[in-house]
C-alpha cells in the first residue's frame, strides 16, 4: 500500500487493486490522533492545529463510544472471498461481540475497522463519516490483540504509554494516565516490570490498559481470552464488561466462544461464511433464533418437522409430526406456510408420561448426569433425536429409566420457526 | 555409601571422560591451529629481528613493539611518534566503521525485503545473496576494479550520460577501498540481520501502528529494537574482518592507502621485520577485542529500552 500525504489530499491506493481512491483531507471531520501529521507539518506540541484544536484535548473529548458502520462489504483475498456483503451497525456505548466459526470472516471484518485491511468493495463508517481510506495509526480506534502483541522491550509502563508517546502527549500527561490504567487493571506497583515476565493474565490486562489508554472511541477485541484458563476466562468476561461500563468505549469484540458472547454483549451478529446471519440481543440470539445455522451454533437445540395450521398476532400454530399442535414464534419480515422446522431448546421441554395428551413420545436411550441438570437423550416415534435437559434436585436419582417410553410436555411458548 | 551411589559416581565419572575424549579433535584443532601460532606470535614480538626476516631466537628486545607506534629519528635517535603505523591504523578503524555504517544502510532494507517475502521465495532471494560467495574474493575484487577505473563501466557510464566530462579518480582511494569492503562485506550484514528480521513477530508492528506510531516510528521504537541481536551479530562479522582487510585495499587502494593487514604483510614481506609485523598483528586482535567489547557492552545496553 502506498500513501502519498499531501496535507490535504491523501490518495491511498489498495495494493490489491492498484486503484487509488482519493479521499480529501478527514482532519477536518473526525477527530482523528494528532501526531499523525506531524511529519508533514512539522508542528510542535502543544500548539493548535490549522482547526484551531488545542492538541493535547482533542482526543478527550472522545468521552462517549463511537458508532460503527459498515456498509456492502466485500473482501476477497486473491479468489478467496472472506466477507460477502456485511452490513453492520454498532451503536455508541455497545458491547458488540462478532460471534462465529474460525474462518466465518469475524477477524477479517475486525481488521478492517482496524484498519490493517482494507475492503475490496463497500465503505466504514466511524460516526458516520467514511474512514475506510484512513491507515490504522489515524483511526481513533485501538486493537487488543489475540496474543496480546505486548512490545517485548518494554516494561509494562512502557507498554501502556505507548500510544499516548506516539501521540505526542506530553510526559506528565503519559505518566497520569498509565497510572490510572494500571490501578483500573490492577496491576498497581507493576509498571517497572518487564512484560515478558508477567502471567497471561496480567498480560492480557496490559494488553487491555494498553488499548484503553489513549481513549479510543471503539476499542477492538480479537479472541482476547482464548489463551486463558477457565477460571481466568470467567473472571476476565466480568472485568472486560465492567471496564466497557466504566469507560463508555464502544466495544467490538470477536470469538468463537458462543457463552462468552453470550455472557457479555449488549447485542450479538452470528456469523458464518463471510456473512451475518442474525443480529440481536443474547436472548434474541438464543430463544429467536432465525435460521438453522444460528440456532445450531448457539447452544443444544432439537429440530422439529412441522406444518403450519394457523397464523395470527405474530405467533403460528403448528402441527408436530405427533399430531399435537403447539404455538410458535417466527422471525420477523417472514410469514411461514407449509412445512417448517421448529426449534426447541431442550430446557424447555419436560419429560412426563406418555400419554395422548403428551405433544411427543418416545424412548429414552440414553440419561446422562451432568450435576447440575441431567441429558435425556430420547428418539421419538418418527425417528428423530431429541433431548431434554432437566435441573437435578438434591432427591437423588431422575426416576428415569433407559429404554422407558416417555411422552415430552412442551410449554406454550417454547417453540421457534426457523427461516428455510 | 551404597553400591547403587558408587555405581552412579563411577558412571558420571566415565562420561566425563568420554565426553573429553570426544571433544579432543576439536580440541587439539583449536589448540594447535589457533592458540599455538598466537603464542609464537607473542614470543616472536618480543624478540630482535633477524638480519634477512625470521627472529634471533633468545634474544629478547622490545623494539618490534616500541616500533609500531614509535619511530627513531635517524639523525639524533629519539623518539617520535610513527605517523605512518598511526595513520594507517587509524585509516583501518576509519573505513571498517564506515564499512559498518554502509552494509547496515545498504543490507537492513534487503534482509527485511527477504523477510517479508513468502516463505517459500525468501529461501530463493537468501540463496541469491550467497551467490558472490562462490567466486574468489580475489576475482570479486578484480571485478570491482574493471567498476571504478578511470575506463572502467561506472566512469564511462557517467560520461555517457554526461554528468561528468572527466572519470571520477576512484581507483586506489579511500573511497574505493571502502565500495570494495562495503560489496564484499554486504552479504555478512544482511544474513544475521535476516535472521533476526524474520523471526520478528510482525504483529508487534501491526500493534505499533494501531497505537498511532508512523512508519519510522514503528521502525526505530520497535522494529530496530527487536532485531538488535541481529544488527550486532551483522555489525561483528563486518567490522572484525574489515578491520583486518588484506586483499581490497591491495588491489583498489594501492600502495598509498593502505591497511593494518597490509602492513603487517609487508613487514614479513619485504619489511624483513618480522618482530614489528608480530606485534602489529596482536594489536590488530587488542583493537579487535576492545571495539567488541565496547560495542556489545553499548548495544546490550540500549536494548533494555526507552520509549
Amino acid at each position: 500500500m502506498a500513501l502519498y500525504n499531501f496535507d490535504q489530499i491523501m490518495v491511498c491506493c489498495d495494493h490489491k487493486q492498484d486503484k487509488p481512491i482519493k479521499c480529501l483531507s478527514y482532519k477536518s471531520r473526525i477527530q482523528r490522533p494528532d501526531r499523525n501529521r506531524r511529519h508533514v507539518g512539522q508542528r510542535k506540541l502543544g500548539t493548535p492545529d490549522k482547526n484551531g484544536e488545542p492538541m493535547t484535548e482533542s482526543r478527550k473529548t472522545a468521552a462517549h463510544g463511537g458508532a460503527i458502520g459498515m456498509h456492502g462489504i466485500q473482501k476477497w483475498f486473491g479468489s478467496f472471498q472472506a466477507v460477502n456483503g456485511v452490513t453492520l451497525d454498532i451503536r455508541p456505548n455497545e458491547f458488540f461481540t462478532l460471534l462465529g466459526p474460525s474462518g466465518c470472516g469475524k477477524t477479517t471484518l475486525l481488521r478492517m475497522i482496524a484498519g490493517f485491511e482494507m475492503p475490496t468493495e463497500g465503505q466504514v463508517l466511524l460516526d458516520g463519516t467514511d474512514i475506510s481510506g484512513l491507515l490504522p495509526n489515524q483511526r481513533p480506534v485501538n486493537t487488543v490483540f489475540q496474543n496480546y502483541a505486548l512490545f517485548p522491550h518494554l516494561s509494562v509502563a512502557e507498554n501502556i504509554g505507548f500510544g499516548l508517546k506516539m501521540l505526542g502527549r506530553a510526559k506528565a500527561e503519559i505518566e497520569a494516565v498509565v497510572a490510572d490504567m494500571l490501578k483500573l487493571v490492577h496491576l498497581e506497583g507493576r509498571g517497572d516490570n518487564p512484560v515478558t515476565q508477567l502471567s497471561g493474565g496480567q498480560q492480557q490486562r496490559v494488553a487491555l490498559a494498553r488499548a484503553l489508554a489513549p481513549r479510543p472511541k471503539v476499542l477492538l477485541l480479537d479472541e482476547p481470552l482464548s489463551a486463558l484458563d477457565l477460571k481466568l476466562r470467567k473472571s476476565m468476561q466480568i472485568e472486560l464488561k465492567r471496564l466497557q461500563t466504566e469507560t463508555g468505549i464502544t466495544f467490538v469484540f470477536v470469538t468463537h466462544d458462543q457463552e462468552e458472547a453470550l455472557t457479555m454483549s449488549d447485542r450479538i451478529a452470528v456469523m458464518s461464511a463471510g456473512t451475518v446471519r442474525q443480529v440481536g440481543a443474547p436472548w434474541e440470539i438464543y430463544d429467536r433464533p432465525a435460521e438453522r445455522f444460528v440456532a445450531d451454533f448457539i447452544g443444544e437445540t432439537n429440530f422439529l418437522e412441522a406444518e403450519v395450521v394457523s397464523v395470527a398476532d405474530g405467533r403460528a400454530r403448528v402441527r408436530l409430526s405427533s399430531g399435537a399442535e403447539i404455538t410458535a414464534t417466527f422471525p420477523a419480515n417472514v410469514t411461514p406456510t407449509g412445512k417448517v422446522t421448529v426449534v426447541v431448546r431442550p430446557e424447555h421441554a419436560r419429560v412426563g408420561t406418555a400419554s395422548p395428551g403428551s405433544a411427543l413420545r418416545g424412548i429414552i436411550h440414553e440419561i446422562v448426569y451432568l450435576g447440575t441438570d441431567t441429558h435425556i437423550h430420547i428418539r421419538l416415534e418418527d425417528g428423530t433425536a431429541f433431548m431434554v435437559r432437566q435441573q437435578n434436585a438434591r432427591s437423588g436419582p431422575s426416576g428415569l429409566s433407559k429404554d422407558e417410553t416417555v411422552g415430552i410436555d412442551l410449554g406454550d411458548d417454547v417453540a421457534q420457526i426457523l427461516r428455510d | 555409601m551404597s553400591g547403587a551411589r558408587q555405581a552412579a559416581l563411577a558412571a558420571q565419572k566415565r562420561d566425563i571422560r568420554s565426553r573429553w575424549l570426544l571433544s579432543a579433535p576439536a580440541l587439539i584443532i583449536i589448540f594447535f591451529a589457533a592458540a599455538g601460532p598466537l603464542f609464537v606470535m607473542l614470543l616472536y614480538s618480543f624478540m630482535a629481528k633477524g638480519d634477512y626476516g625470521d627472529v634471533k631466537f633468545g634474544e629478547f628486545s622490545l623494539d618490534g613493539w616500541v616500533s609500531v607506534f614509535f619511530q627513531r629519528d635517524i639523525f639524533d635517535d629519539t623518539l617520535g611518534l610513527a605517523d605512518a603505523h598511526l595513520s594507517i591504523i587509524w585509516r583501518s578503524i576509519k573505513l571498517s566503521f564506515f564499512t559498518t555504517i554502509l552494509t547496515l544502510i545498504f543490507g537492513f532494507p534487503t534482509a527485511y525485503f527477504i523477510a517479508t517475502r513468502p516463505p517459500r521465495s525468501r529461501e530463493i532471494w537468501v540463496f541469491l545473496v550467497t551467490i558472490p560467495f562462490w567466486t574468489n574474493l580475489l576475482i570479486r575484487t578484480f571485478a570491482m576494479q574493471q567498476v571504478i577505473r578511470n575506463e572502467g563501466l561506472l566512469n564511462n557510464a557517467l560520461i555517457w550520460l554526461g554528468v561528468i566530462d572527466r572519470p571520477l579518480q576512484i581507483m586506489y582511494t579511500d573511497t574505493a577501498n571502502l565500495l570494495g569492503m562495503t560489496y564484499v562485506y554486504l552479504p555478512l550484514m544482511v544474513l544475521p540481520l535476516y535472521a533476526s528480521i524474520e523471526k520478528l513477530d510482525f504483529r508487534l508492528v501491526e500493534a505499533g501502528y494501531d497505537l498511532y506510531a508512523t512508519r519510522l516510528q514503528v521502525l526505530r521504537r520497535i522494529v530496530i529494537p527487536l532485531v538488535r541481536p541481529g544488527i550486532i551479530a551483522g555489525s561483528i562479522l563486518v567490522f572484525i574482518p574489515s578491520l583486518g582487510a588484506y586483499v581490497i585495499p591491495r588491489v583498489l587502494g594501492g600502495g598509498k592507502n593502505m591497511m593494518l593487514g597490509n602492513l603487517i604483510e609487508m613487514q614479513f614481506g619485504s619489511g624483513r621485520n618480522w618482530p614489528l609485523g608480530a606485534a602489529m598483528s596482536i594489536t590488530l586482535m587488542v583493537l579487535v577485542t576492545a571495539a567488541l567489547i565496547l560495542y556489545v557492552r553499548n548495544a546490550s545496553r540500549g536494548g533494555t529500552g526507552h520509549v
